[in-house]
């Protein structure tokens, strides 16, 4: 019973190019999906980390442990409490959303007026201190979400599964919801104020603490949101944020520090290079094309695609 | 050169140093020296980051790559044949050079661009390594590293097979590591290093090339970290691609900050602080990293400058003890100079 | 004043000074007190360096039970008895994840607190370790706890090599997938030192057979959760079979995820990857055809069902090759401590050890036949596969044997020698 793969999926819309032709398109079409799926998380965590080290500039390595601790949230509510999927996604934004101004008021707020480099090691304190804990806690197996939409569809030869879908749909509301929130209201605009400028923000009457609070509360929110969708497709272990943060880090200076399109655009580039990278050049070095773009694009621009220059 | 005058100035230094000198003899247990001497390895990656880091305010987060790169260069060349006292600045000199071809895009980023694009080549570094089977053994790494070369002097020889031997091996390449930092900081070099961490675009309106600067500060670190790395290798005795790995970097990071940064003692009072934190912590099995981890935010956060800030605080504060109760004449006489100086 | 800051500057190192060299000197391990008149047993220490944290951490923590479960079970039984003494083993255990500089360090602490024999499951910790294990008046016995073929190739004096080379594995999926007719494979092994070395050895003897790989796209199975790319590469060059592996979790991804893509062919894993495991993660359903490495409860012994529920009970996890072969190991050092009359004299416990063999099914769960000087002991490599959702009777391969009568001996000396086959390996 093995049936070869593809050879009976081309549709009769290309029976005309030769079945070599059709299955090339068909696999670099399933490799752009698988792309784009990865570049939705790849964006969500890295609006977070942007808002919170371009905005902030806080360098939260720890970012990964936060988003590695969204998915232990919501894993832990749907096996203790019997939530359901969605539920229980909101619930871990939300407690993510206080730990993150916990994170702020303690680790990080202390040491605004010392060198950056020692906000760093505070990251690096607070990434074992998390990563340790849900070890104690959890044990230091991997663990497995229920697919709450495990369906598959086949579209033009491509294979999706609807979990896959909805990580693509529920990143774009997300992102749509930040943008709307960032623009339209009032404390939207007090984190956009601190952006540009922040002792006019301050002169302004605007609460930087407060704004510093509720920004990392939003960065720590999307970051579970991001690490919860993916969740039920893949599995959750404490070392899932490790790698993760680091690819943040490479698409945010990648599309400009502090920029919300950039980490957007940076997000799905990423994704892209390394699915076509990985799939077409070489497998073993994919995580080098991620570096390597990066090399490329700050050759050419140091600041980044949509960086300002300071 | 009056020999007492050193001896009255210097003393704790020249006490220190009898009793570096003397640890073999001092030291019983196997377990702390082998802690002593990766200490010490350790020691000198810390203070290279620290040239470019504390001195320079350039921070460069590739450093394990090229610790990684003098210990594939000795482990290589070493097993095919050459001579340790070749092979060793050889590997450093391929690590500069390496180091080059990165500076080039690095160095026209700043702060935190510069921080991230230089962790990218390191984790670059650390995947070739991996992947590279034919010329690393891949992640296997190299195994079967020969003894450092023995020396052959016309009496004796000296061997490298002992701990003992190894030991003074890396504690030599400390002290000329401390002797070269100690050089470049307090000469006009070491200003212009700080002048452009202090303030990169005052000091190229002064004159200063702020690239060739850091472009300098960036080699001589990387050439000495090669160095750490290429003792290391036959030290170990087979090597795999995790010694390039970043991780290793940040540890050298908190062994700085939490030494004292921008200090000549501070990174080697942290290599030794922490790994002895670290392994004294032991006891509490697995919540070993989450004490720790809480610890060094907890330091980090109330002492800033590290052990370093404290000692310079704890001696601030015995210096004003020792004042007050000298002369009080001179107190007053103190106060009245600066109220005057306004 | 200048005095006062160098004399702080004095004190302050000689305080840390004195800490580093006082805290080495740890006591030796007090033999446990007894009111009993009766000789009490004493400890005999083993040592334990490896990942219990880290990205490997459940591979050492497996590894880790089995030595565990073995050495309360010798507790409870009394103790082994050498020259009229009555000795149970203390296990003193140490994480390094998976850090080599970090085991060197742990390697001179066991042999601090006297430990006749140190283990560690990663090649790249061992490969240090044995730097030292040679060392006069401070010898070890290494217990390599790894399948790597290189680790018997080192000529050090006192180490054994608890698994069997994984070559052997490479031989027998290669036989049975020839046989099945099948000529194209793709690989998607994990990366790291073991994986490496997999596909290396596995590509050149599938070609030498005449076979073709078609795709080899490795993948990161202690990082990665999105084996896509690869898979779907791989997939595009209709393979037969798809040679797959690294821990077992990250496995079941690979395989759920080949099958969601559209894979009907068969799974080939390599001997890291265990079945039962992945069965209880995704379902014999999803897992389709598979060739791999048996499951413990089929190893023809009558203990091995009895040591699966008091493993699963004690532990509370499910029973892996790693635990039952580690508890097997911590076993023979017992066997071979006695029959050398010491448990100190590390030379002669390396030179008794091949009376410790056979090791049999009615006593252990999986059963070894010998031992050699490079330190490769004798286990039959046990081969399943799945077929049609049921397990198929396993397959026992006898490696080591050089000529037919050796090879008739062991299938006489094994509790059910009907399973075994004789394999011509290259070593």
């Amino acid at each position: 019973m093995s049936r070869r793969r593809g050879r009976d999926n081309c549709p009769n819309l290309f029976y005309n190019i030769k079945r070599k032709g059709c299955e090339s398109v068909q696999l670099f079409l399933q490799q752009v999906f698988n792309g784009i799926m990865i570049g939705s998380t790849y964006a969500i965590v890295a609006l977070g980390l942007t808002l919170v080290f371009g905005i902030l500039h806080v360098p939260n390595f720890a970012h990964g442990h936060l988003y590695m601790l969204g998915a232990y949230v919501t894993f832990f509510m749907m096996k203790l409490y019997g939530l359901s999927f969605w539920p229980a996604l909101l619930i871990s934004m939300l407690v993510l959303a206080l730990i993150g101004v916990l994170v702020e008021r303690i680790v990080f707020r202390p040491l605004i007026n010392q060198a950056h480099i020692t906000m760093f090691i505070s990251a690096i304190g607070l990434l074992m201190l998390i990563e340790n804990f849900v070890i104690v806690a959890w044990g230091p197996r991997a663990h497995r979400i229920q697919n709450p939409y495990p369906t598959i569809v086949r579209v033009f030869g491509i294979t999706m599964t609807h979990q896959r879908i909805i990580v693509i749909a529920a990143a774009v509301i997300l992102m749509v919801l930040l943008q709307l929130f960032i623009k339209k209201t009032i404390v939207g605009t007090t984190i956009e104020a601190v952006a540009q400028d922040r002792e006019g923000a301050l002169m302004m009457g605007i609460s930087v603490n407060r704004v510093a609070g509720m920004t990392f509360a939003i960065s720590s929110a999307l970051a579970a949101a991001a690490a919860s969708l993916v969740a039920p497709i893949f599995m959750i272990s404490p070392t899932m944020g490790g790698l993760l943060v680091m690819k943040a880090m490479i698409i945010i200076i990648l599309g400009g520090m502090g920029s919300i399109k950039g980490a957007i655009l940076g997000g799905y580039i990423l994704g892209l290079v390394e699915a076509l990278g990985g799939g077409y050049l070489s497998a073993a070095y994919k995580d080098v094309f991620a570096f390597g773009l990066l090399i490329a694009v700050l050759a050419v621009k140091p600041t980044g695609l949509f960086g300002k220059e300071k | 050169m009056d020999i007492k005058k050193i001896l009255k100035e210097k003393w704790p230094y020249l006490f220190l140093l009898l009793v570096a000198f003397a640890v073999p003899v001092l030291v019983s247990s196997r377990y702390v020296f082998q802690v002593i001497v990766i200490s010490v390895v350790w020691s000198v990656a810390a203070l290279s980051l620290n040239l470019v880091l504390g001195y320079t305010g350039l921070a460069s987060l590739a450093h394990a790559g090229f610790f990684g790169i003098g210990a594939y260069g000795v482990a290589l060349l070493t097993r095919g044949g050459m001579s340790f006292w070749l092979a060793l600045p050889l590997s450093a000199l391929l690590a500069t050079v390496v180091g080059l071809f990165i500076a080039m895009p690095a160095l026209r980023t700043r702060e935190s661009y510069f921080a991230i694009s230089t962790l990218c080549f390191g984790v670059i570094i650390y995947i070739v390594a991996g992947n590279w089977l034919s010329l690393t053994g891949g992640h296997t790494g190299i195994i079967g590293i020969p003894r450092v070369t023995p020396i052959r002097l016309p009496f004796l020889t000296i061997e490298f097979t002992s701990l003992t031997s190894q030991y003074y091996l890396v504690l030599v390449l400390l002290l000329l590591t401390l002797f070269v930092m100690h050089r470049l900081v307090y000469s006009l070099q070491g200003l212009t290093f700080m002048s452009i961490r202090n303030n990169e675009v005052l000091a190229e309106a002064v004159g200063i090339n702020a690239f060739s600067t850091k472009l300098l500060s960036f080699c001589i670190a990387n050439f000495i970290v090669a160095l750490a790395g290429g003792v290391y290798a036959p030290l170990m005795g087979s090597i795999s691609p995790t010694v390039t790995m970043h991780i290793l970097t940040f540890n050298w990071l908190v062994f700085t900050l939490l030494g004292g940064v921008a200090t000549l003692a501070g990174p080697i009072i942290g290599a030794f602080a922490i790994t002895v934190l670290i392994e004294s912590l032991y006891f509490l099995g697995e919540y070993q990293l989450i004490i720790f981890g809480a610890l060094l935010i907890v330091v980090i956060i109330y002492f800033p400058r590290g052990l370093m800030g404290i000692y310079d605080n704890l001696s601030l504060k015995a210096k004003d003890f020792y004042q007050q109760r000298r002369s009080g004449f001179k107190d007053v006489q103190r106060i009245a100079q600066s109220r005057g100086s306004d | 004043m200048k005095r006062a800051k160098k004399l702080l500057a004095v004190l302050l190192i000689l305080a840390l000074a004195v800490t580093i060299a006082g805290c080495g000197k740890k006591t030796e391990p007090t033999p446990a007190p007894g009111p009993t008149p009766a000789q009490p047993p004493k400890e005999v220490v083993i040592g334990y360096s490896g990942p219990l944290s880290g990205p490997a951490a459940e591979y050492g923590q497996d590894c880790l039970n089995g030595i565990i479960y073995a050495v309360e079970e010798i507790k409870n039984a009394g103790g082994f008895e050498v020259n009229g003494q009555k000795y149970i083993f203390k296990l003193e255990s140490i994480d390094d994840g998976a850090n080599p500089t970090q085991s060197v360090t742990n390697a001179r602490r066991l042999q601090e607190l006297n430990a006749v024999a140190i283990t560690n499951p990663v090649m790249t910790s061992i490969a240090p370790m044995i730097e030292l294990n040679q060392e006069a008046g401070n010898e070890f016995l290494m217990l390599a706890y790894t399948s790597t073929p290189k680790v018997v190739q080192t000529g050090n004096k006192y180490l054994v090599a608890v698994p069997p080379p994984f070559t052997v594995y490479i031989n027998a999926f290669s036989k049975l997938a020839w046989d099945k007719g099948w000529r194209k494979g793709a690989m998607v092994i994990t990366l790291g030192a073991y994986g490496d070395e997999w596909r290396q050895l596995f590509k050149a003897h599938w070609e030498g057979l005449g076979g073709q790989i078609t795709a080899d796209q490795p993948a990161n199975y202690y990082t990665e959760v999105d084996y896509s790319a690869q898979l779907t590469a791989s997939l595009a060059t209709n393979p037969d079979f798809l040679l797959i592996g690294g821990p077992s979790q990250p496995t079941a991804l690979v395989m759920e995820q080949a099958r969601m893509l559209g894979f009907t062919g068969a799974f080939l894993l390599i001997d890291q990857a265990k079945m039962e495991y992945i069965e209880s993660l995704i379902g014999l359903d999803m897992m389709g055809e598979v060739i791999g490495v048996g499951r413990i409860m089929d190893f023809p012994s009558a203990t091995a069902k009895k040591f699966d529920d008091g493993y699963t009970k004690r532990f509370g996890v499910m029973n892996t090759w790693e635990s039952v072969l580690n508890y097997t190991m911590t076993h023979k050092l017992a066997l071979a401590m006695q029959a050398a009359g010491s448990v100190d004299d590390v030379a002669a416990i390396v030179a008794a050890y091949p009376k410790v063999y056979p090791i049999k099914g009615d006593t252990y769960p999986v059963e070894y036949f010998g031992v050699e000087a490079g330190g490769a002991t004798y286990l039959p490599a046990m081969v399943q596969t799945i077929e049609a959702g049921k397990y198929s009777k396993p397959a026992l391969y006898v490696w080591w044997a050089k000529t037919d009568a050796e090879f008739q001996q062991v299938k006489s000396q094994a509790q059910d020698g009907s399973n075994m086959v004789k394999m011509d390996l290259k070593r």
